[in-house]
């Protein structure tokens, strides 16, 4: 399976992120940024399908939510960062 | 005991604050540090907490930070906004958790004063003082002391005419008055948790209107842990070290019981209690009532007894198992302002668990009081 993680700039931006996503019925799974793409340290990111990101984007516009990051997280499990 | 203390700290909170409180201890641990549910819950519940605080007060919930009272978060305001020896306006009904931090500043502070209860010259003596050069204005909603309603809305949009930002001391007024952040567009409002929001003591929030605060601890957050500086995002920025999490379950406990209840019923609840006991008081010989009537004046109420100090007065009434506060209230400033600094005053402050009855037995006990000082017999309800 392939995933999007969207990187936040704190947990509590995770939280009202995946709030937000839930809000519109986007599953989404608050968690720790993998090490690998937290950037400066600890963080939190909020994982979705492949096929949800556009619609949470929107959904986070509109709300005011301008994600860090997003990152593609592949069948293997690596990660590559993706353009915005 | 009948607690009329409120303004300190209520004591009678709903039972599912101490509930959650003691839950608190033995099931969260820090939120933003580690996925385990302990932390997981934590993050949970201090969100929930965030949310419904910012539902309350009207901002986002990243906007709202933990602090451990109301006096933690005017520091952290007050040290943002104001530099060594900058120009500050404040009313005259301050408390010392802004006039010690604005001493120690080595602040110029411009005091706005106005009779007690007089909206209008106070709002007249604010706009007098707010000039070019001035790098903060403060001011309480509530007094502490006397339960002045002071006209925030008016004094937050004269802040936005002439740029000056704008801290909001809520101590006395949050869970009893409403307060929107995003309308007033204050840069600080703090409050404590533990009186009008029903948590447990060690609890306070920060609404937060501008990025940039300074922080006044620095260390772990759980995030960006890599940054040798503090975060720059809030609400991290300002919460550095573990969370008071068993503190922060109880108040979220206390905020639904404010939402729940609703503010207008509270506010006219406990205005109708100030009056009632404004109404037995000022009929007791010897006794002087500040009151300012419905809408002016909150659930503080203050009096004084000729020829008994204030202290005496809290004392006996103690021994007759009804708590008050007696003497300045921490805020010196205020009883400078209206004439009761020489000899202080006794305040009974009203929460949503009060009654007409415990007001009933405070008249009476304060009407025997007067009488053992050879006051006239009153109509109090002294036999």
């Amino acid at each position: 399976m392939v995933y999007y993680l969207i990187v936040c700039r704190s947990l509590t931006y995770a939280q009202r992120t995946a709030a937000v996503l839930e809000r519109v019925g986007i599953a989404a799974r608050l968690m720790r940024s993998p090490r690998i793409i937290a950037g400066d340290g600890c963080g939190y990111c909020v994982k979705l399908s492949e096929r949800n990101l556009a619609a949470a984007l929107t959904a986070l516009a509109r709300q005011g939510l301008s994600p860090k990051r997003v990152f593609l997280q592949n069948g293997d499990g690596s990660f590559r960062e993706v353009g915005l | 005991m009948i607690y009329l203390d409120s303004a300190a700290t209520t004591l009678q909170k709903p039972q599912q604050v101490a509930r959650a409180t003691a839950w608190a201890v033995n099931h969260l641990s820090t939120p933003g540090r580690g996925s385990h549910p302990a932390a997981a819950r934590a993050a949970q519940i201090a969100y929930h907490c965030r949310t419904l605080a910012g539902d309350l007060f009207d901002c986002p919930p990243e906007q709202v930070v933990f602090t451990f009272n109301a006096t933690h978060g005017l520091n952290i305001a007050i040290k943002s906004l104001v530099p060594p020896g900058g120009r500050v306006v404040i009313s005259g009904y301050e408390h010392n958790a802004v006039t010690r931090p604005l001493y120690g500043l080595g602040a110029r502070v411009a005091v706005a004063e106005a009779p007690l209860f007089d909206s209008e010259e106070m709002l007249r003596a604010f706009e007098h003082l707010i000039v070019p050069g001035t790098d903060a204005v403060i001011c309480t909603q509530v007094s502490n002391v006397f339960g002045f309603v002071l006209p925030i809305e008016k004094i937050a949009q004269l802040c936005r005419w002439r740029g000056v930002p704008l801290i909001v001391d809520a101590s006395q007024s949050a869970g009893v008055l409403p307060l929107s952040l995003r309308e007033t567009e204050a840069a600080f409002v703090a409050m404590p948790g533990h009186k009008g929001l029903y948590g447990p003591q060690g609890t306070g929030l920060l609404l937060c209107g501008q990025e940039g605060a300074i922080p006044l601890l620095e260390g772990g957050t759980g995030s960006a842990s890599a940054q040798p500086e503090m975060p720059d995002v809030l609400p991290d920025r300002l919460e550095a070290g573990t969370h008071n999490m068993a503190g922060i379950a109880g108040l979220l406990e206390g905020l639904r019981f404010v939402r729940r209840t609703g503010l207008s019923k509270i506010r006219t609840y406990e205005e109708d209690l100030t009056a009632a006991a404004a109404a037995r008081l000022s009929r007791i010989a010897g006794v002087e009532v500040f009151y300012g009537g419905h809408g002016i004046q909150s659930g503080v109420l203050s009096f004084r007894m000729m020829g008994l100090d204030c202290e005496s007065v809290g004392e006996a009434l103690s021994t007759r198992g009804i708590a008050v506060r007696a003497g300045l209230h921490c805020a010196p400033l205020a009883h400078r302002t209206v004439g009761t600094f020489d000899t202080g005053t006794v305040r009974v402050s009203f929460s949503a668990f009060n009654t007409r009855k415990e007001v009933e037995l405070l008249a009476r006990e304060v009407a025997l009081l007067a009488r053992q000082r050879g006051f006239e017999k009153s109509d109090a309800g002294c036999k």
